[in-house]
């Protein structure tokens, strides 16, 4: 047992803690490599909302007007409160975000993944003020349309048909962005659904707007032309069932399709329901999206559709109304509107128009995108066609506007929860480009009396900029 | 060559005043200049020691003082950022630990000469072990410290320096008749018992510390260099077998008599099982090496304050996530460097007793960091323990400059009488 013995087991020691070590240092670049993003999405996680050392950016109309602004970290004021609280969401510690300031809310404490991969780099980049976020909404017309909705509930979308960008998102009643935290317990517990944006996550059933989609869709599959004439004598009897004419109204025998939708008369998209059965209107409403995810900006419900295979004849009738089981959601039904005016075409709708840096600079632009051809050119010219006439000379008259193609469908929609809701979705082509809309006021009766006004007055508001 | 060591010094205290400077910033305009006139006197102790050290006169080695003053450098200014009331009291232990290891230096001669007296060293360690074990207080959740008046020591962090220079002087005094008087048992090779007395003493209290005190950190790390030193003097693997025998059987019977040893090991098997209750620090660890990623979020930019004491056994986690995977590559190389010297050292000493000395305190130290970089990063379970150099604590900064202190004056070539 020799000095020299014992340096050779040193040594051996060595070897084996610095193998110790070694195999420490693989796990730690496996921790902040490979294992870093699974982590750092943990919910668990508080660090992405841990910004609190940062001046959020503030939430712009596309004139640059604020909606949201902070002039200290964790302070956040939102100047049009409730009117502007389906498109600015709220912000809560405990509660978490919703609506912009969820969905750019890395835009708005400036943590941009990019700025995050580059480490202290990025820091020095990383200024205390979060970035400004430009939205394509503008508050005159958002005012507007809170303002139309009166004492009703319901929900006004307006967008640019050509571009997707959403001009207004109106959803009545709202709460103050500030006042939501505080008051968190009772406003969910509120049976008028403050904090639900009707406009994305709302669902009714469409009632007689769906009958653009039906009107096409029987065209697509060929059970109708438009030269056949439809006999209204005000009833359809189905079996023991019948589905009648609102008003009971008789619609006589030399209707084309042409004025049965401008009469929306039951009894013929009834009728053009049970010929297409299950299958076709299946696919009518995939075809036009509602069983696809935007997956853009919104938080949208789910449209809500009937397993149309295993309708019976009277239900299938009732689809063709827009009644049943039928749920959909104003933004889808401005989407439907809109490819009526865009060659068919229906645009990703988007909200956010730029995102802006601390000192002025550009850091992101949308870009305009086409989300998918629901009908073609053709067809969409003939139903848009239709749905003027429903304008000029049909349940639609209170939305006509001078010097301005106004197209649209009225709605009347009843609902277990009392009055009927009534609808309008539209389309209007303006010097400056054209819009779609949908409005939606509930329990407010029939369709053209209350919400055609309303249409009304924004095209009006936004012929006259 | 020898003067350019001093450059390495000027860079440990370039960062440290480059980390103050930026916290400073940070607090414009209320700036706190407490710790300037510290670190400036930290400052110049450290260059005065390096050009002490550079004459040669006790020690040989120029290398092994900077990376000390690196590891406190950047321990200072992670303190300055994470717990800024500490980081005086922080600077203060560093000067006092500097003046110790000076003290230790100049009084090099007489301690090589204590260090002969295996039985004496045997005794004090047992003392300073049972100190705590009796006398000790509950602070931060373990029972190791004495309270002194005003100050707070854990004995256990200058029971590791004695027990490194008992076992030392045990092993190379009766390293022979460890190895020559053996008896075959099975397949091991088996010492009379007089002789493997003391180690089975040194691995019973190891054991009690990590049952009765629960630091399983300080019990861990005993462990390991009883393990070692034993190996080191022997070269004896049946030794290093029984000892994991005896470690097994001591972490089976813990585990199902004692909550806190539960406890423990179940997070570290699976810490999302309560990823907001027990294993919530473990958790939030993790979250910062995550947060940090390679680069790191840059030096106060993270949020490494969202783990529970981290300035102390988590600070490696705060570096880990503000520096990235960067920092901690080049803290855990300042490591492995500081680790290679400290053996060159030992290699190169004439005496089998300096040998097994000055190998033992670079093994504890290493050890010692690898146990607690594990533990955060939940590669091992974790167990409490200080980073040396880096986590605050005086207790721990004063005996690891002791060690420093001793290893370089085991580095001074001297002439062997008789030898």
């Amino acid at each position: 047992m020799g000095h020299k013995d014992i340096k050779k087991y040193i040594l051996h020691c060595s070897v084996f803690m610095m193998a110790c070590f070694l195999c420490l240092f693989g796990y730690i670049v496996y921790l902040q490599v490979i294992a870093a993003p699974s982590l750092a999405a943990n919910p668990m996680n508080r660090r992405g909302n841990a910004a609190l050392d940062i001046v959020r950016g503030s939430i712009l109309d596309i004139n640059g007007r604020e909606l949201a602004k902070s002039s200290q970290p964790g302070e956040r004021s939102y100047p049009y409160g409730e009117i502007m609280a389906p498109v600015t969401g709220y912000l809560g510690e405990a509660i978490g975000s919703d609506g912009i300031e969820s969905v750019a809310g890395s835009d708005l404490t400036g943590q941009s993944q990019q700025l995050q991969m580059l480490g202290p780099i990025g820091q020095a980049m990383q200024s205390t003020q979060g970035n400004n976020v430009k939205l394509t909404v503008d508050a005159d017309i958002q005012q507007l349309a809170y303002d139309a909705l009166g004492s009703h509930r319901g929900a006004v979308l307006v967008m640019n048909a050509e571009t997707g960008a959403i001009i207004a998102m109106v959803s009545k009643p709202a709460v103050d962005p500030t006042d939501v935290e505080s008051n968190w317990k009772s406003l969910t517990a509120r049976e008028d659904s403050p904090l639900l944006n009707r406009a994305t996550q709302g669902l009714y059933p469409p009632g007689s707007t769906i009958k653009v989609l039906i009107a096409d869709a029987a065209l697509d599959e060929k059970v109708t032309d438009l030269n056949e004439k439809f006999n209204c004598n005000g009833k359809l009897q189905i079996g023991n069932e019948y589905i009648g004419e609102s008003h009971g109204a008789v619609h006589g025998n030399n209707l084309t399709l042409k004025d049965a939708l401008t009469e929306s008369c039951n009894v013929t998209f009834g009728t053009l329901a049970m010929r297409m059965h299950g299958k076709g209107l299946e696919n009518a409403f995939d075809r036009f999206g509602f069983t696809t995810p935007i997956n853009s900006e919104f938080n949208e419900s789910t449209c809500h559709l009937p397993k149309f295979s295993s309708l019976g004849d009277g239900d299938t009738a009732q689809v063709g109304i827009g009644q049943g089981e039928t749920l959909v959601t104003p933004l889808r039904m401005a989407m439907l509107a809109s490819a009526y005016v865009n060659q068919g075409k229906v645009m990703v709708p988007y909200l956010v128009e730029e995102v802006i840096s601390p000192v002025g600079l550009v850091i992101r632009k949308a870009s305009p995108s086409k989300w998918m051809e629901v009908t073609s050119d053709k067809r969409a010219n003939i139903i848009g066609g239709f749905m003027e006439n429903v304008v000029t000379n049909g349940t639609g008259g209170a939305a006509a506007v001078s010097g301005v193609r106004v197209i649209g469908k009225t709605g009347t929609a009843e609902n277990s929860q009392g009055a009927d809701h009534g609808w309008f979705i539209g389309a209007a082509e303006l010097p400056k480009g054209k819009i779609a809309f949908c409005i939606i006021v509930e329990n407010s009766g029939g369709g053209g009396a209350v919400a055609a006004p309303i249409a009304r007055q924004i095209i009006t508001a936004l012929r006259d900029r | 060559m020898k003067t350019k060591s001093l450059l390495l010094v000027a860079v440990d205290f370039l960062i440290m005043f480059a980390g103050l400077g930026i916290i400073m910033l940070n607090q414009y305009p209320n700036i706190d200049y407490s710790p300037v006139p510290w670190a400036l006197g930290a400052a110049v102790m450290g260059f005065a020691i390096q050009l002490f050290l550079v004459k040669g006169r006790y020690s040989s080695d120029i290398w092994v003082f900077p990376m000390v003053l690196f590891f406190s450098s950047l321990g200072i200014i992670m303190l300055a950022r994470l717990k800024p009331i500490l980081c005086v009291p922080q600077l203060r232990w560093l000067m006092i630990g500097m003046a110790v290891m000076l003290g230790v230096l100049y009084f090099s001669r007489q301690l090589k000469n204590m260090m002969q007296y295996q039985y004496i060293l045997g005794i004090c360690t047992l003392v300073v072990l049972c100190l705590s074990l009796v006398f000790g207080v509950e602070i931060g959740g373990s029972k190791n410290w004495l309270v002194l008046g005003p100050i707070s020591v854990q004995p256990s962090e200058f029971g590791k320096i004695l027990l490194v220079l008992f076992l030392a002087a045990f092993l190379s005094d009766h390293g022979e008749m460890l190895n020559a008087a053996k008896r075959k048992f099975l397949f091991l090779d088996l010492p009379p018992i007089r002789f493997i007395a003391p180690l089975l003493v040194i691995w019973g209290i190891a054991i009690l510390m990590f049952v009765v005190q629960r630091d399983l950190g300080s019990a861990l790390l005993f462990f390991c260099m009883a393990v070692f030193m034993t190996y080191m003097g022997t070269g004896s693997k049946s030794y290093v077998f029984i000892a994991m025998l005896f470690f097994g059987l001591g972490a089976a019977v813990s585990y199902a008599f004692f909550s806190h040893v539960q406890v423990r090991f179940n997070i570290w098997l699976d810490p999302w099982a309560d990823p907001a209750g027990q294993a919530y620090q473990v958790v939030q660890s993790l979250f910062a090496f995550a947060a940090g990623g390679v680069w790191g979020t840059g030096f106060t930019h993270g949020h490494p304050g969202l783990i529970p004491e981290v300035h102390t056994d988590f600070i490696f986690s705060a570096v880990a996530e503000e520096l990235g995977l960067l920092g901690c590559t080049v803290i855990m190389m300042v490591y492995v460097m500081l680790f290679y010297r400290g053996i060159m050292i030992a290699m190169s000493c004439k005496k089998e007793l300096h040998t097994l000395v000055a190998a033992g305190f670079s093994i504890a130290l290493f050890t010692q960091a690898f146990i607690i970089i594990a533990g955060v990063t939940k590669f091992l379970p974790l167990t409490g323990i200080t980073l040396p150099f880096i986590s605050y604590g005086g207790s721990s900064m004063v005996s690891g400059f002791i060690m420093i202190g001793l290893l370089l004056s085991l580095s001074k070539k001297e002439k062997v009488h008789g030898a």
